[in-house]
């Protein structure tokens, strides 16, 4: 298992776009993926557990990998998250 | 002529769409009886109790299920989900080309929501633990979902709970398909906001008798349907579907788009005669199909079917077509989702090149954009004047090369012509033309059978066309004019638009310059030149247009009876005279007085079918 921290950059947040991104990103790999805030776990490949996630601007929040390629799920989603979805920031 | 029938100039402007419906309403309640006027965009007479339809105010039961029928249900949920799938993609696409990825993602999320466990799985579990139709399964399941967001007091979370109804509202539409139609009776009139032409299909399948709607125009796809099945319609009601309750009496006047709620005796007896006129009009519709399509005179106009779907061939020898004037061929794109394969659209073509020999069949190429753009999120600020027609396919050549390979194959099995649509420019045609002789090169090489030299016209439907005529006439071996976009585009008028809709006049003098000018031009240069337009199944404007010197109309089969009733009745002589006095004329009332005074005096008995008669004594008693 593997645990990555990392900041919503992009102005608006994790909002409807910026989710479906982190579920195609997330479903390119094998490994089991969730992400962590104020306690609360969803499941990172549910577009639904996304959208659920209250996640704005500046938020950190913790994302948990776990598989056999988790060390490139977890490159691939951190630079996603990095690079602000391509969102103003 | 066909016009709502609006109140006078209002002295400023109104806060909404100005509603002629109600200012009638009004006026007639005294009555008893309620007149509506909308558009006719089909013809016939029906009179009928209502059938009110309200598809948007779906709200699932929770029917229980037989234990045995259970997995049955979640089969048809995940039939539902697969459509709503393919449908999502197909925008997507679209949005991905035309909006950007951003927008395409929105789209993106609601895809990935329908195969989601917490949605998908969770309606399966749904239906299975407690045995109910999967439309209520899916309704508790989002509600759910719906209030967890919600709880979190966030706004911006709120706000996503509008794309899961986005997808709730999906899913349950294509649930329901084919359902919502099972309670109609015989006999009725259905009352309606909106139709889409698949549920036009299935209610005359059924046995209604009219249908009346608030909105749509006369090319709308429901319009187009109707009258292919020879379901009487008027549309651009604005609020009739509010004024009318189930079982209300309604008398539907197809020609005139007026509609009657609550009829009285005097009324009914009015329209019960117009019916019977109607229908000895129509039995001596065999007689007349076969007759030939010339003037008294002897001068020969032929008249064709715009046609879009196989199932409509058999109306051409119904009506005694001479051919297919225009073949619209975006249904076999907007049906499927993305355009067929060659091979799939080589078989539709010759079909109707083979039903339609030994006339032709004249192919209009996809003509999607404007109001026939897919449905999206957001849409271009202009569609009309926007990405569209030809410009469309100019720039992909994975729609035109398949298209243009299937009209050469299908050209083998009898006379075939290609039409441009939305062209503005020469250098449009020419690179059509030059991808036509590369197609054929293609297809020599191949050794695949195909038609040679298969003639390429041009849609004359922006006014630069017919103002450019003389240079488009050489370039092009055909000239169809469009008279419904041309309309629009000289009069800069939207007809889709409330506020403007009632200055779009066909009459205009402006208009009819512009027809006789392509016309003319075309003559000149030794091409033909037909109309396709509203106006060619209007046969109050026959006269006309014969005048101008059109080689050919093409209309909705349905229409071409009475167009030819009106063709035979006439010298073209005095049709040309009548052609060259409307030219004349300052404006679209003038020539509309003129058209109904001549009617009246060359064709009485068509004229009061048609309820100019009415009309015109009405004008004389002012």
């Amino acid at each position: 298992m593997l645990v990555r921290e990392v900041t919503v950059r992009n102005k608006a947040g994790i909002h409807t776009r910026p989710a479906s991104q982190i579920v195609r990103e997330a479903s390119r790999f094998a490994a089991d993926f969730y992400i962590r805030k104020d306690g609360y776990e969803i499941n990172g490949k549910s577009i639904i557990g996304v959208m659920t996630l209250a996640a704005e601007q500046g938020a950190t929040l913790e994302l948990v990998f776990d598989g056999k390629d988790e060390a490139e799920a977890a490159e691939a989603l951190a630079a996603l998250f990095e690079k602000g979805f391509g969102e103003p920031i | 002529m066909r016009r709502p029938h609006l109140p006078p100039e209002p002295a400023s402007l109104p806060d909404g769409p100005v509603s002629p419906a109600a200012a009638d309403v009004e006026a007639e309640r005294a009555g008893g009886e309620v007149v509506l006027d909308g558009i006719g965009v089909a013809p016939g007479i029906a009179i009928g109790p209502a059938y009110v339809y309200r598809p948007g105010q779906f709200q699932a039961e929770p029917e229980a299920l037989d234990p045995g029928g259970v997995e049955a249900e979640v089969e048809r949920f995940e039939r539902a989900v697969a459509r709503s799938e393919r449908e999502l993609r197909k925008i997507v696409t679209v949005a991905q080309e035309k909006l950007g990825e951003g927008s395409a993602r929105i789209f993106d999320a609601q895809l990935l929501v329908l195969r989601d466990a917490e949605f998908y799985d969770a309606v399966v579990e749904h239906v299975r633990s407690h045995q109910v139709g999967a439309a209520f399964a899916v309704q508790a399941v989002m509600e759910a979902l719906r209030r967890r967001l919600d709880a979190s007091g966030n706004a911006a979370l709120r706000e996503r709970a509008g794309d899961l109804l986005d997808v709730q509202n999906r899913v349950l539409r294509n649930l329901q398909q084919g359902r919502a139609f099972s309670k109609i009776e015989r006999d009725r009139v259905v009352v309606a906001e909106n139709l889409t032409a698949a549920d036009v299909l299935l209610f005359a399948r059924r046995g209604v008798r009219a249908c009346v709607l608030d909105f749509g125009g006369p090319t709308s796809h429901v319009s187009i349907m109707a009258r292919a099945l020879g379901v009487p319609a008027v549309v651009s009601l604005h609020d009739v579907a509010d004024q009318v309750q189930p079982d209300d009496l309604l008398v539907v006047d197809g020609f005139s788009g007026r509609v009657v709620l609550n009829p009285g005796p005097e009324t009914l007896a009015r329209y019960r005669a117009k019916q019977a006129r109607f229908h000895s009009l129509r039995e001596a519709r065999e007689g007349l199909a076969a007759e030939p399509s010339t003037t008294l005179d002897g001068r020969a106009v032929a008249l064709q079917a715009n046609l879009e779907f196989r199932e409509e061939l058999p109306l051409l020898d119904e009506y005694g077509a001479q051919g297919i004037g225009l073949f619209r061929t975006e249904m076999l794109f907007l049906t499927q989702g993305k355009a067929l394969e060659e091979e799939e659209q080589y078989v539709v073509y010759r079909d109707v090149v083979r039903r339609a020999a030994p006339h032709g069949v004249t192919f209009r190429l996809i003509d999607l954009g404007g109001d026939k753009i897919l449905p999206m999120g957001r849409r271009e600020a202009n569609p009309f004047l926007g990405w569209r027609g030809v410009r469309i396919l100019l720039s992909k050549p994975d729609l035109l090369r398949p298209q243009l390979r299937a009209i050469l194959r299908a050209a083998a099995h009898g006379p075939a012509r290609i039409l441009l649509p939305m062209v503005s420019a020469l250098d449009e045609v020419r690179a059509i033309r030059q991808a036509v002789r590369e197609t054929a090169e293609e297809l020599a090489r191949e050794g695949v059978p195909f038609g040679a030299d298969v003639p390429v016209g041009v849609m004359v439907e922006v006014p630069a066309v017919a103002l450019m005529a003389e240079h488009f006439a050489a370039e092009a071996d055909f000239f169809s004019i469009g008279t419904n976009d041309l309309t629009q585009f000289v009069l800069a008028v939207d007809r889709g638009n409330d506020l403007v809709a009632h200055r779009y006049r066909e009459l205009h003098p402006a208009v009819l310059q512009l027809i006789r000018r392509a016309v003319d031009e075309a003559h000149r240069a030794g091409i033909t030149a037909s109309l396709c337009g509203e106006m060619a199944a209007d046969p109050r404007v026959t006269p006309l247009l014969v005048g101008l010197g059109l080689d050919a109309l093409s209309a909705s089969p349905a229409y071409l009876t009475l167009v030819k009733r009106a063709l035979r009745a006439m010298t073209f002589e005095e049709a040309h005279a009548l052609a060259r006095h409307a030219l004349l004329q300052p404006d679209a009332d003038g020539v509309a007085r003129l058209l109904r005074r001549w009617l009246n005096d060359h064709t009485p008995d068509l004229a009061a079918v048609l309820g100019v008669e009415a009309e015109a004594q009405e004008e004389s008693e002012k």
